[in-house]
């Protein structure tokens, strides 16, 4: 589920949700009643509008409509017809009236509606009905057929007002009167064909004078126009329920929340998150890039790119090779270099490698704009709510069930985050509470951080020793396995107990499970990010000495198909013409350090995913099942001691994440099925993962609700995805690409391939203008111009900010103090202020007289506006008030907001704990 | 079946009841063959084991609270009087029954009557008051053997510490109203009866 407001979702949670939309209480009413329903329906059938689904239909009307309708009932002071006219009755009003409202008689109605109510006896009233009804029809008229000129519209109206106002009145009277009948006669002891006879009657009756009280001839056409708003409207509710349960995943991850809380569930709406976006990366690479490479493209094994090595193919189709993405996996679409630079393929003259470019660009700049927007939207929730922290467990313990539930399984779902949203709010409080020893606290909390300094340090040189001893090794030969594999070990091993340490060091810090958790996140993101960084150091140094290889292989390569040729012709000197063409497979070819680069970070995702998998399955399964079944014969209580089950580790799982696609954003230039890949693993990972936590890990110890926003990952994603952007950025636009493998081949840059196409494919104008695009002077104005844009939004925001601040506190104060005039009725008084101030200490001095100053207080304050309902008894409360002000004279203590314009904020006798801000409780 | 039910119901008991509570004629029959058809044992009135058939209350951990709603104190039946009567408090406030001038009393459906209802769920002993006992056993009704005691009873105490403003350790029907005053009562404990 999309983030909501904090209020919205709390109002939710509490509400006492009788009315919702579930409606499955009236639904079974519904189905128990049909019988009933139907025979009514088909009853007034004909005089509705004998639609089948009518009746349904009205149910679906949002009460909006229906509300309005009552209104302007109300409005007539039409007390008489109650509720006993029943749906077809209260139909036509509807239609009625709603035509009024919809053709702009507003107006008119409501002059109508006014001159009814001057009326005092109810014949008049009645007259003003009728009235009321001609204007209806006259505006119908109006608005409909446009057929009078308005005067003389206005003059009709009249005139039949003043003629026929006592007969319209009565013939009004007879209708209501038939229409009663019409709805009551399944209730008269008749038999049915009387009943039938009568209610014939009464129908004729009815259309014939509706229709001769001017509803019947635009009536037709409002009802067919009703009945369509009608469909729409339930047509607009169906699909938004369609829509609801589109959202997928959404039961799984509602059914984690329910069990685990809203922050692991965070982990998950993130996850759903990735998996939507990289769907459109995957969608835009698959598109444009390797769908047409397939189909258009020249096909496996033509030229040298695009097939295996003679030396290799004979090892090129083994499993081994094909999972370390060599032999046929390495010449094929997945990668760089299998792309050819023709400049167009297929019939289509589809450019291939000017849309490979723009789609590797393209793949960043959709990155960063749905970051960037899903950023801006999380800030935007959040705001507005200021009410939080009021009664936070009065509401949970009221109102948090919904009485609308009618499927079990739900049922245990809500119960149980009924019972995590306690536990939730049980750790809000308890952080809310701790005030021990400040300076201990303090001291702790600068000594973890400086032991995480030291560690991060640590880990850095150690990257960084490692890295220069591979680089000896580089050189050497007959290595061991584990010299070979030493970075990467110790890279896997400082990424596994890097968090570890972490999360004990932590512990000394005693924050809130939230804080603690963006801490977390904080710091092993810092050290991933020495750990990427390092692997990115590696790969441009090898990058480097491919380059420096390539141009030694270029003339090695040329001189080896002269060769070939040479040969050729020495070989066969009778053969004349040309010498068969070089298989492709043979040849000398260049290293294709993109191809390399690819391969490199495709084997990086392969293994991250197989660890991943494996921890969960070993770590969280095996230990669940082995805590689980071995529990029965060992020594200790396994469940409650030392292995336990696992919690789920949502600092762990996000970073992993995060730089998972960070690697993808990287990766998928040098090889564009690692989206397809990745799209794979968030999909299972979802299935997965959900399976996993739900099947075997326990709740946090202590459950914490998530921060309204997910900000933090998204602001660690925005992060990631610039570190990726600058590397292939810095190669599309510096780096020569390698000579004989991928679509940019033959040229000194990739980005050439724009340049180019500007040069041929466009007009020469277009060439010019973006010449001028280009100048220097251009760009810095431009730049300059986005500065002082950004400067304007920002100063612009603050000032939007601010005028927030202080509307929320208007608001705050607003509430104060109808909250004061409700409890004791006199805080606009400025002489019962000044009494009041006095009054802890008259309480405290003599305790005879609060009730005495009671009484006074209540009789000058006696000017209150408002009476609440609730507020009955009155006189007991405010004794009480008093009292507790005597009992308690610093009531005033915990007071912290900012004083209101009226001086000192609440008042000294109101007692401070209904605001939340009293003492902490004993506990 | 709807009108067998209805002609068991009499044309003045209609008229009673919707003076009374102020539903319409139809809503009334209506809900009649709901009575009836939860009636199983075809005596005119229902007794506890028909509502607890009714599977939204059979899960609804405060199901026995709401049933017990239904019953005037001491009483194990509830005729369709009482049903309807029950039923009055979820009935919608409508726009022009706001503005009326109410004579006798104030309908079943005001905003008060609702709190009323919302309140006696949790007064276990109908004294008027929610002590903290009736608070723990709500709470256990709520969340199982999922938070211990302890921790249930701070909610408790929490709970009752931030609506309590007379300092007797009790939530008055006053301090309820005060604590739900935010919340949309009128519309929240509302049912759209089918008209």
């Amino acid at each position: 589920m999309p983030k909501k407001s904090d209020t919205a979702r709390k109002l939710e949670d509490v509400g006492i949700d009788i009315d919702g939309e579930v409606e499955s209480a009236e639904e079974d009413k519904k189905a128990k009643g049909k019988g009933a329903k139907k025979t009514a329906a088909g009853k007034r059938g004909k005089a509705v509008t004998s639609e089948d689904g009518e009746d349904e239909d009205e149910d679906d009307e949002p009460p909006r409509g229906r509300r309005a309708a009552k209104k302007k009932k109300a409005a007539q002071a039409d007390e008489e017809d109650s509720d006993d006219d029943i749906p077809q009755r209260r139909c036509a009003g509807n239609r009625r009236r709603g035509k009024v409202r919809e053709s702009g008689g507003d107006g008119e109605n409501k002059k109508s509606g006014r001159k009814s109510k001057r009326g005092g006896n109810k014949k008049q009233k009645d007259k003003g009905k009728g009235k009321d009804k001609d204007n209806d029809k006259d505006s119908d008229k109006d608005e409909k057929k446009k057929k009078n000129s308005s005067g003389d519209d206005s003059k009709s109206d009249e005139e039949e007002e003043s003629m026929s106002e006592g007969e319209m009145a009565k013939l009004m009277e007879e209708v209501e009167e038939k229409k009663k009948l019409i709805a009551n006669i399944r209730n008269k002891p008749w038999r049915m064909k009387r009943r039938l006879k009568v209610l014939k009657e009464a129908q004729q009756f009815v259309d014939k004078f509706e229709g001769a009280l001017g509803k019947g001839k635009g009536r037709k056409l409002y009802a067919y126009k009703v009945m369509m708003m009608k469909k729409w409207i339930k047509f607009q509710r169906d699909f938004e329920n369609f829509r609801t349960s589109c959202i997928p995943w959404e039961r799984k991850i509602k059914e984690v929340e329910s069990h685990f809380g809203s922050s692991v569930a965070s982990y998950f709406i993130f996850l759903r998150w990735m998996y939507g976006m990289n769907l459109v990366l995957f969608g835009l690479t698959f598109g444009l890039v390797v769908i047409p490479e397939v189909l258009m493209g020249l096909p496996y094994g033509s030229i040298p790119r695009k097939t295996v090595p003679r030396p290799e193919q004979a090892t090129a189709m083994d499993y081994s090779v094909l999972t370390d993405f060599n032999g046929y996996c390495k010449y094929s679409v997945l990668f760089y270099g299998y792309y050819n630079n023709q400049r167009t393929i297929g019939f289509l003259k589809f450019r291939l490698p000017l849309s490979y470019l723009l789609v590797g660009i393209g793949s960043f700049g959709y990155s960063l704009m749905v970051v960037i927007r899903t950023m801006a939207k999380n800030a935007d929730v959040g705001g507005g709510d200021g009410e939080d922290s009021e009664f936070t467990f009065a509401w949970k313990m009221f109102t948090s069930w919904d009485y609308l539930i009618g499927n079990a399984e739900t049922a245990d779902n809500k119960f149980a985050s009924i019972t995590t949203s306690f536990k939730e709010s049980i750790v809000d409080e308890q952080e809310n509470q701790k005030d021990e020893n400040i300076h201990l606290r303090r001291f702790l909390r600068v000594l973890a951080n400086f032991l995480i300094t030291c560690t991060l340090g640590g880990s850095g040189y150690l990257i960084y020793f490692v890295v220069k001893r591979s680089q000896e090794f580089a050189n050497m030969d007959n290595l061991s396995w584990y010299e070979k594999n030493e970075m990467e070990i110790i890279m896997s091993l400082l990424g596994l107990v890097g968090p570890m340490l972490f999360e004990t060091i932590a512990e000394l810090e005693e924050y809130h499970p939230r804080i603690a958790l963006k801490w977390q996140l904080g710091r092993i993101f810092a050290l991933f990010l020495g750990n990427l960084y390092t692997f990115l150091l590696a790969l441009f140094d090898e990058v480097n000495s491919k380059l420096a290889e390539e141009d030694s292989i270029k003339n090695a390569s040329i001189w080896f198909v002269k060769e070939y040729y040479a040969n050729f012709s020495a070989n066969n000197p009778n053969y004349t013409g040309t010498p068969p063409p070089l298989d492709p497979s043979d040849g000398i070819r260049g290293p294709c350090w993109e191809t390399a680069v690819g391969l490199e970070f495709v084997k990086l995702t392969i293994s991250d995913i197989q660890v991943t998998y494996l921890t969960i399955l070993i770590g969280d399964f095996l230990r669940a099942l082995i805590v689980r079944f071995l529990n029965y014969c060992w020594c200790w209580d396994l469940e409650a001691g030392w292995p336990s089950y696992g919690e789920f580790d949502i600092s762990g799982n996000v970073l992993g994440l995060v730089f998972n696609q960070g690697m993808i954003w990287m990766g998928a230039f040098y090889a564009p099925g690692l989206v397809g890949i990745n799209v794979l693993r968030l999909l299972s990972s979802m299935y997965y993962q959900c399976w996993a936590v739900m099947a075997c890990n326990v709740p946090h110890e202590r459950v914490f609700k998530a921060s309204k926003s997910n900000n933090f990952y998204m602001g660690l994603l925005l992060l990631i995805l610039f570190l990726s952007l600058l590397p292939v950025v810095y190669t599309i636009m510096t780096l020569p690409p390698s000579f004989d493998c991928g679509p940019f081949s033959g040229k000194a840059k990739m980005i050439d391939i724009v340049m180019e196409t500007i040069d041929m494919d466009l007009p020469a104008f277009m060439g010019t203008i973006l010449g001028y695009l280009a100048n220097p002077g251009l760009i810095i104005a431009a730049v300059l111009l986005m500065v002082l844009a950004i400067y304007y939004l920002n100063s612009v925001s603050q000032a939007y900010q601010n005028a927030n601040m202080e509307l929320k506190k208007k608001m705050q104060m607003a509430r104060d103090e109808d909250k004061n005039r409700r409890n004791n009725k006199d805080s606009t008084n400025q002489v019962m202020k000044d009494l009041e101030d006095l009054l802890p200490k008259n309480a405290q001095t003599s305790h005879a007289h609060p009730e005495k100053n009671a009484e006074k207080r209540h009789d000058q304050g006696g000017k209150s506006p408002k009476v609440k309902p609730g507020s009955a008894g009155n006189d007991v409360r405010l004794q009480k008030d008093v009292s507790l002000a005597s009992a308690n004279p610093n009531a005033r203590g915990p007071v912290t907001r900012a004083p209101g314009p009226r001086g000192p904020g609440p008042l000294p006798g109101q007692p401070g704990a209904g605001r939340g801000q009293g003492p902490p409780p004993r506990r | 079946m709807g009108s067998r039910a209805s002609s068991l119901l009499r044309e003045e008991d209609i008229e009673e009841i919707k003076k009374e509570t102020g539903f319409s004629h139809s809503q009334i029959t209506r809900l009649y063959s709901r009575f009836h058809s939860l009636d199983k044992g075809e005596n005119g009135a229902l007794s506890r084991e028909d509502f607890q058939r009714i599977p939204e209350l059979a899960i609804n951990p405060l199901g026995d609270r709401i049933i017990n709603a239904f019953f005037p104190e001491g009483e194990d039946q509830v005729n369709f009087r009482g049903f309807m009567r029950t039923l009055a408090h979820f009935r919608p406030v409508e726009d022009n029954e706001k503005n009326k001038v109410l004579t006798p009393g104030e309908p079943l459906n005001s905003r008060t009557n609702k709190l009323l209802f919302a309140f006696r769920l949790y007064d276990l002993d109908r004294d008027d008051k929610i002590s903290r006992d009736e608070l723990l056993q709500v709470l256990r009704m709520m969340v199982g053997v999922n938070i211990s005691d302890e921790q249930l009873g701070s909610i408790a105490d929490r709970t009752i510490q931030e609506a309590d403003t007379n300092g007797d350790m009790c939530i008055s029907f006053n301090e309820f109203t005060k604590v739900l005053e935010k919340v949309d009562v009128e519309q929240k404990m509302s049912i759209r009866f089918l008209h």
